[in-house]
């Protein structure tokens, strides 16, 4: 079955897919039931599925943890992927900032916040990781939660203060909460 | 000579391929079936199809029970194997399939259909038109 996907990812994070002695990316192709080429020199990557593969989404699930170690995640979170309800987003910075470098570097202080305090209330919060990297903001978690982080990161790009957008984060906690009670009962 | 097998008789060929075309978006799952050429449409499914709420209609569940029925309706009409075209609202929308993309196509599979080529063919603008918003932002 020739279902074969292609990718690119920036040179210095060929290192992370591939791991040390070819140890990470053993893991993504045993989990996943894939092979995957690497071409270190630039960075192509080609995966093609493996012969006992049954998972007919398994190129895709490979190329999406790829794609998020290529964006920054370390191993570890990328790998959560591998879960079925976890789903991997990116948000480009040049849609919302354009295209100075000056408004890039601000912008993405701004996500991170000093000291990272910023993505970490992201992360406790609602469960989201966060990557800052390059030209772009990637997200992994809960597809229900990805969108408020989404629009959390959306509202600091466009400006909002720090103080609105953790009132916003604490308000749909507690909404989940609320919802995830309600199915319980 | 028999003729039948050089012009290829639809009705004649065991093994009929179609396509699934997926539209996954945060607010429902729509999965049409067609032949091959994309032309004639064999069935057509979708989440507010088999749930009642609004809300429901993106979920993986939805997703996966409009996917059985699609199945059952190709099966029925000679259908072995598809191939897959995954698409999310694209343009200026989200440009990563929703909830129900994986969810429908693992329950395609499931129902005993062979899955050939998967394709994501959502349309990216090469610089289309402008985001919604305006420049002060969507105000709440």
């Amino acid at each position: 079955m020739p279902n074969t996907e292609y990718l690119k990812i920036p040179k210095e994070r060929v290192g992370v897919v591939i791991g040390k002695e070819g140890k990470v990316k053993q893991n993504i192709e045993n989990a996943t039931k894939t092979k995957i080429y690497i071409e270190s020199e630039t960075g192509n990557i080609s995966i093609f599925p493996a012969e006992d593969m049954e998972d007919p989404l398994s190129v895709w699930k490979a190329r999406n943890i790829i794609r998020a170690m290529g964006r920054g995640f370390n191993p570890e979170v990328a790998f959560k992927l591998l879960n079925d309800e976890y789903v991997f987003d990116i948000i480009r910075l040049p849609d919302f900032v354009g295209k100075s470098k000056k408004a890039i570097i601000r912008q993405k202080g701004r996500i991170i916040g000093r000291e990272g305090r910023t993505r970490e209330i992201i992360k406790d919060m609602i469960d989201v990781d966060v990557s800052v990297y390059g030209k772009t903001v990637s997200l992994i978690g809960d597809i229900e939660r990805i969108l408020v982080a989404k629009e959390a990161v959306e509202m600091i790009l466009n400006g909002i203060r720090h103080k609105s957008v953790y009132a916003f984060l604490e308000k749909k906690k507690q909404e989940m909460k609320r919802k995830e009670f309600q199915k319980i009962v | 000579m028999n003729y039948s097998t050089v012009i290829g008789d639809p009705m004649a060929e065991k093994d009929r391929w179609g396509v699934a075309n997926i539209y996954s978006s945060f607010n429902n799952t729509i999965i049409t079936i067609t032949d091959i050429t994309g032309a004639e449409t064999i069935t057509q499914w979708s989440g507010g199809k088999v749930v009642r709420a609004d809300r429901q209609e993106a979920s993986p569940f939805a997703a996966m029970e409009a996917a059985t029925r699609a199945a059952e309706d190709a099966k029925e009409k000679g259908i072995v194997g598809l191939h897959i075209k995954v698409r999310a609202p694209g343009g200026n929308g989200p440009r990563t399939p929703g909830p129900g993309a994986q969810a429908s196509i693992r329950a395609l599979a499931r129902a005993g259909i062979k899955i050939g080529k998967i394709e994501d063919v959502t349309p990216i603008p090469h610089d289309g038109t402008g985001r919604p918003g305006g420049k002060r932002g969507r105000r709440v």
